[in-house]
């Protein structure tokens, strides 16, 4: 256990250094304030607010956003002498991964706590509850997990994303801003409806935006959930088993 | 006197030289181009898919003429930002301290490299603007209009470019942060201009902000060529701007080149 705590420290540490657990403040609270302000005369939202509406996009995209930071320090770990000194220790082989798993998930909290804040500054409020705030609080994290895990496998098979994580922003801007997430499925010409309407950014901001006004429908849930736990399930899979990898 | 002119033009001769190797480095490592080209033409193409309906029911218009000036410097500003992710390793593999040693004039690999980034400015604005009229822009102006049009991302491209390399020769060996930030901000001035949304739907606190950063006078005298109204104001800020960027940086590029040249890593 001491092992995994030294070792997250670590990875805090150097976060601190390089600013990525900064940057997981500021880029929610920087989207959130830019989406409201320019977009929130432009798009209907009907009863809601935009400030309300607009939301939970900016949370999966603080998710995505953070996951693709963790395959560099994933591909660090594993470059050079280090992963070699760190395999020779007494501890168990998937204990780095858990230690930046842990991180990604302090990560998340702290980009999930900073946009929220933001947000009841413009309006945005909790209507739910305990119950539904929490499960808000579980779906945002686990959702980071998986996309984490993702991004660490990546980056533990030693692909060198530097130059081409300008180029991984061209699927997540696709998947964020051609959803419901960013302005209901009816704003979008009608050919890129259905890909609008069916893809996991929509149905799972649709499920945060639910829980933040207290409801919930079963069908748009369950999709999330199969989603989230699939993707954690599949790619922690693939990640703990890169760990194993030997060179 | 005539030392002076030969001198002149071999500078010049140096520097589309090295400018030319940039831009062979583009062949072999096509993830450049396809950064400043495929990311702003996506861009635009998705952005217009969720604001354009939007924008045509509330204000009868869609803003393309905004929106596709953003997204060409937009474009350029990501590329400059991917040619300079190469100066901190060549600084580190003493290339740049080789060049330093060239008999050449010692600015034509600075102003190569300034000029490789203009000629990609005016090719994505061509293909951004390309897509863009495939949206539905429409062209009022005459031909020098549309001439003037390409040259102002031109200008705030190269600009930034100036920004870049200077932070980009002053960092360390790792300037991941360096750039992620340089990369925030260059999103956030092109997000945060009269491109993303006309400026009348603003938070009228916002406006003067908006309307008085760097990128929107250029958005503003792109526009206006494309509408075929008289430029001239935004233009006249368009230049302010660039010349007090100018008037900083340059100044500071050559001091952190030498620098960097002098030392290595």
């Amino acid at each position: 256990m001491t092992a995994l705590v030294a070792l997250t420290e670590r990875v805090v540490i150097s976060t601190t250094r390089d600013r990525d657990i900064l940057f997981a403040v500021l880029a929610p609270v920087v989207t959130y304030v830019g989406f409201t302000l320019v977009l929130q005369n432009v798009i209907n939202t009907g009863d809601m607010s935009y400030a309300q509406y607009v939301l939970p996009a900016v949370v999966v995209q603080a998710m995505l956003l953070g996951a693709m930071t963790t395959a560099e320090r994933a591909a660090k770990d594993q470059r050079a002498e280090f992963g070699v000194r760190l395999r020779t220790l007494p501890i168990p082989t998937v204990l780095p991964l858990a230690a930046r798993m842990l991180y990604c998930l302090l990560r998340g909290v702290l980009a999930l706590l900073a946009a929220i804040a933001t947000a009841y500054v413009f309006g945005f409020r909790m209507q739910g509850g305990l119950g539904y705030g929490l499960a808000f609080v579980v779906v945002a994290l686990t959702l980071t997990l998986a996309l984490s895990l993702a991004a660490d496998a990546v980056g533990s098979l030693g692909w060198q994303l530097d130059s081409a994580s300008q180029l991984l922003l061209v699927p997540q801007l696709l998947l964020v801003l051609l959803s419901t997430g960013m302005a209901p499925a009816e704003a979008f010409p009608d050919w890129i409806e259905p890909f609008v309407r069916h893809q996991p950014v929509s149905v799972v901001t649709e499920t945060l935006r639910g829980f933040a006004g207290g409801h919930a429908d079963p069908g748009n849930v369950a999709a999330t959930m199969a989603w989230c736990v699939g993707m954690l399930l599949v790619f922690g899979a693939i990640a703990v088993r890169l760990q194993r990898r030997t060179r | 006197m005539s030392h002076d002119i030969t001198s002149r033009r071999s500078l010049l001769v140096e520097s589309l030289l090295f400018a030319r190797s940039y831009m062979v480095r583009w062949r072999t490592q096509p993830l450049l181009p396809l950064q400043s080209l495929l990311l702003p033409t996506l861009l635009l193409v998705i952005y217009h898919l969720l604001v354009g309906e939007s924008l045509v029911r509330i204000t009868g218009r869609d803003n393309l003429a905004g929106l596709v000036p953003m997204c060409a410097m937009a474009g350029g500003m990501f590329g400059a930002l991917g040619a300079g992710w190469a100066i901190p390793a060549e600084r580190r593999t003493g290339m740049l301290s080789r060049l330093w040693t060239f008999p050449v004039h010692r600015s034509s690999p600075l102003l190569g490299r300034l000029i490789s980034e203009g000629v990609r400015a005016v090719l994505s604005t061509a293909l951004i603007t390309a897509v863009g009229i495939a949206l539905g822009l429409r062209f009022a102006g005459n031909w020098l209009s549309v001439v003037l049009y390409m040259l102002v991302p031109v200008a705030v491209v190269v600009t930034f470019a100036i920004v870049v390399i200077t932070l980009a020769l002053a960092v360390g060996p790792d300037g991941n942060a360096m750039f992620t930030w340089l990369g925030t901000a260059a999103v956030g001035l092109a997000f945060g201009s009269s491109g993303a949304a006309p400026m009348e739907m603003l938070p009228s606190w916002l406006r003067p902000l908006v309307q008085y950063q760097p990128m929107s006078p250029a958005i503003e005298t792109m526009r206006a060529l494309a509408e075929g109204r008289s430029a001239w104001w935004p233009a006249l800020m368009t230049t302010g701007w660039v010349l007090v960027f100018a008037a900083i940086f340059i100044p500071l590029a050559i001091r952190n080149y030498r620098t960097a040249a002098e030392t290595g890593a």
